[in-house]
Order: C-alpha cells, then structure tokens, then sequence
C-alpha cells in the first residue's frame, strides 16, 4: 500500500517536472479563471454588504398626536416591543426633540419664548427590513398616532437593488465557475495525453485503473492549488490597490462596510482551486484514462 | 491455460475474426501467422482484454475474459507478460528503471523491485545495459528490455506481437531463442509474426489465420504451405517468373 502510494507521488512529482510548459499552461488557467472568481466574489461580497448595511438605516418614524398624554405614548411603546417583527422601539420625548431643534437653529432663530409643537415620537427597527412596512401599515391604523414615516419608496428600490445584485452575482459566479471547469479539464487533458506512453505501459503490465489515473488527479489538485494561491495574492494586490485609488476619489466610500477578508480570500481560493482541479482532472481521467 | 470457442471479432460490417477456436495448453509454445490484417493482433488482444469478442468465449487460465469487468482486467494481466508489436519503453527513464517501474506500478515493494529486476535483466541478458536509456540501444536490445519488463512479473503466460518486427534476421533469431528459453522454464509462449524465416528454424506449433479464420494448425512445423499458396512468397515469385520467361 505505502509502496504503490509513493509510486504514485513520484508519477505526480515527476510529471510535475517534465511537462513544465504544460503544468504553466494549467496554473495559469486555474489562475487566471480564480482571478476572475476571486475579483467578481471580492465585489459580490462588498455590494452584499453595502446591501445589508443599508436598509439598516432605515426605521419607522412613528409621531403621535399632540394631545397624547406620555402614559399613552409609554403604553403604545409597550405595544409595538411586544410585535414579533419589531426589534427595537425608542421614544424620543417632544421636550428633547424641542431642544434639539432649538440648538439647530439657534444661529437663525430664536424659538426660546415660543410654545412646544413637536409630539412624542417614537423610533421603530424591525428584525428584517422588509418587515417596515407592514409595521408601519399597522401603526397608521392607531387612534393615537399621527404620521408614520416609513421611507417606503426607498427602501423598496434598495431591496430591490440587493436581490438584483445577488442574483446577477450568482449567475455570473456559476458561468466562471463553469469556464474554469471546462479550462482545467483541457489543460489535465493535455497531460493526458503528453503521458499516454506511460499509461499504455502501467495498463499492459496490469496497474489497476485508480493507480493509473491518481497521479493525473494529483496534479489536477496541485495545478488548482497554485493557480488558487497565485490568484489569492493577485486579488488582494488589486483589491488593495484599487481600494486606495478609489478612496482617494471618494473619500465617502470609506463610511462602507469592509470588503471580504484577506484570510478568507487566501484559504478560499486555493481551496476552490484545489476541489476544481481535482474534480476537473478527476473527470477527464474517467473519460481519457481507459485500460482496453 | 488459453482457449478460444468460436470467437469472432466484428468492426462494422468486417470480421476481424471468424468464428476462431484454439485450445493452448499450459507450457506450450506457438506461433501465429498470417499476412497483415489477418487478425493475428486482434487474437491477441482478446486474450489481455483489450478487444471484446462479438461472439463466442475467451479462456484464460480458466478465467472467462469477456465476462470481466473493466476493473478486473488489471489483474488478468498480472498473470501474463505482454510484448506489444512496438515495444514501448519510456525515454527518460534507463533499462532499469523501465523495467522497474512496471513492477512499482502493481505495488511491488523496493527491495523486491531491486532483487526481481536484477534477475530478468540476467534472463535476458542485459545486466551490462541496466544503466543505458533506450536512445542508446539497438532494436534488439530494446526488445530485450521489452521482453524483461514482461517477464518481471513471472507471470504464466507470455503473449508477443511481432517480436522481430524491424529486425534483422541474426537478432530476429536471437530474439526467438530468447523466447524458447523463456519456455523452456515452463512459460507458455505465444507469438504473433509473418517473419517466415523464424517460424521455419524454430519448428514449433504453428496456427495460420487468414482474413479472421484458422486455416491450418500444425503441432510442429515451419511456415504453413496453405500461406504459401495464397500468398506466394516474393522469392517464389521472381523464380516463377524467371522460369517462365527461360521456356
């Protein structure tokens, strides 16, 4: 067992050596097709994230009527915590909101002899932002309260935004997944057929079908590895450059969430590179690595 | 050890083989003639598993070969030695190693390695050779190689397709004496050739195929008249020709 496992590591690492043209051609497949992966998966993740992030800001403004005695405000604060949808209700009383505005203003006007306007006003964040407006909806329908400002439109149009960017994302994702499939298979074709002397020889002198075809498989893991690692290093290089020219342009991006991480981009890709390069070599073996 | 009932072999609308069956016996040694396309190759092909009859059942030391699946045919051929028509060596590696990596293949260990291909490199004499790559050899020699690397897994039965192919005549006989040693030491041996001159000196069971049949099966003898008469030989020929033009 330990010596058939050596000769096929030593098929791998001898193949590895001799067809050297053929094993840059196969790297720089892999890698060229984990660049575009990597790139597309590195700007996939930053738009989920802005996606994520921004509905967040967005919460129900709930003012009650003028007249409403802050017991009734504390009781309707009450109510809406305990709606399953809702995840946080904050009360922001018409004396705070008063001061507020009259600091904003206090160059312009001096609102300090004027009455009190502004009602009680509650804050209301749901779990999900595509709760709101349900929420909202059931708020207007309170005898106490006045408006409810839920930016609906708005919300809407970003919901929308965040689903047409994941699913834009996915297709484009599956259809470089599958051009990498296809390049990798070639390429582990090509050796095939650079290394068809030794098949024929290890099929004449009865080496079992997995001895012959592992070594193939081996260097389809290691040329998808590489190709990973090599890809890995170029993304986060451009992802790092270009970060830096754009935040030079404009400096607002930096109020964005973070890009993925540089550790999950230098383990996912090699690993991505890895399980294409062993499936994809895998398959043309199967197809190309036949005994008769 | 190898019996063939009625056995055919058809690619489209051409029989390969017709109807052939053969019985060798455990330490034989025969030779298969016939002129190109007459399906010497192919019988033996049938008998390693690479070409599957259309009709009728291979034996092979009592093992039914077309009823194998793909991935018991591996085993099969451990227990025969095969020498292709070209005798393919790898050119990187030396005379050693060729013969060595055959047996690494189906798991022999090192030191087992190093004492078996010790032995067949003596057997055929080309112990002197171990160290040379295949670019520095003659074509008898690479067909020593060939043969050893065959032979290192003692297996039963040796199957060779045109051993003396591109030879020439002293080495193609050379070759042959090889193989009848190899015989002699209980191997049962089976050659695929139309090298006439061989087939004639080494008077041995010799079965003629012609377009996919047996034609004759002789238990000793040299090249079959029943060729000779379908296909002349050029010499016959040219004597023929002569002989007429001189009356």
């Amino acid at each position: 067992m330990i010596d058939r496992l050596l000769f096929i590591l030593s098929e791998t690492l001898t193949s590895l050596k001799r067809h050297g043209m053929l094993q840059i051609a196969a790297v720089s497949t892999a890698c060229v097709a984990l660049i575009l992966l990597g790139s597309v998966g590195m700007v996939l993740y930053k738009l989920d994230a802005i996606a994520q992030s921004l509905p967040r800001q967005f919460e129900t403004e709930v003012f009650l009527k003028p007249n409403v005695p802050r017991e009734r405000t504390l009781a309707l604060q009450q109510q809406i915590e305990a709606m399953p949808e809702v995840a946080h209700v904050q009360l922001v009383p018409k004396e705070q909101a008063w001061e507020e505005e009259k600091r904003r203003y206090a160059d312009e006007i001096n609102l300090a002899d004027l009455p009190n306007p502004l009602p009680d006003k509650l804050i209301v964040r749901t779990h999900h932002p595509e709760q709101l407006p349900k929420v909202a909806a059931r708020l207007r329908k309170h005898a106490d309260v006045d408006e409810v400002l839920d930016q609906r439109g708005t919300l809407e149009r970003v919901l929308a935004v965040a689903r047409l960017v994941r699913w834009v994302g996915l297709s484009l994702v599956s259809m470089l997944l599958l051009s990498a499939l296809v390049l990798i298979y070639n390429a582990v074709r090509l050796t095939i057929v650079a290394r068809q002397l030794e098949v024929r020889i290890m099929a004449l002198v009865g080496a079992t079908l997995r001895t012959i075809r592992m070594p193939f498989i081996l260097e389809g893991v290691v040329q998808g590895g590489l190709g990973g690692v090599l890809a890995a290093v170029l993304v986060l290089l451009g992802a790092g450059l270009l970060s830096d020219y754009m935040l030079r342009l404009w400096p607002f991006l930096n109020d964005l969430p973070p890009g993925a991480p540089a550790t999950l981009v230098l383990f996912g890709l090699p690993t991505i590179g890895m399980l294409l390069g062993g499936l994809c070599a895998w398959w043309a073996a199967r197809r190309f690595v036949r005994i008769g | 050890m190898v019996e063939l009932q009625g056995v055919s072999v058809v690619y489209g609308e051409t029989y390969v083989l017709c109807r052939v069956s053969l019985r060798v016996e455990p330490g034989e040694f025969v030779f298969l003639v016939g002129t190109t396309g007459a399906g010497k190759s192919t019988l033996l092909k049938l008998l390693y598993g690479a070409v599957r009859p259309t009709e009728g059942r291979v034996f092979v030391d009592g093992q039914e070969v077309n009823r194998l699946r793909e991935s018991e045919i591996p085993f099969l051929r451990r227990r025969m030695g095969i020498v292709p028509q070209d005798y393919p060596l790898l050119p990187r590696k030396t005379v050693w190693e060729n013969i060595a990596y055959g047996l690494r293949a189906i798991g022999y260990s090192q030191s087992a390695v190093r004492r078996r291909v010790a032995q067949v490199l003596a057997q055929v004499g080309m112990s002197a050779q171990a160290n040379a790559y295949p670019y520095q050899l003659s074509g008898g020699e690479a067909q020593r190689v060939a043969i050893a690397r065959a032979l290192a897994n003692n297996p039963p039965l040796l199957l060779a397709d045109e051993p003396t192919a591109n030879l020439d005549p002293d080495t193609s006989w050379e070759i042959v004496q090889l193989l009848q040693q190899i015989n002699l030491r209980g191997t049962t041996v089976i050659v695929a050739t139309h090298n006439r001159a061989i087939v004639d000196r080494a008077n041995k069971r010799v079965i003629a195929l012609d377009r996919g049949q047996i034609i004759s099966d002789v238990p000793r003898g040299g090249y079959p008249a029943e060729l000779d008469k379908l296909y002349p030989p050029v010499a016959l020929v040219s004597e023929r020709r002569s002989g007429e033009i001189a009356k």
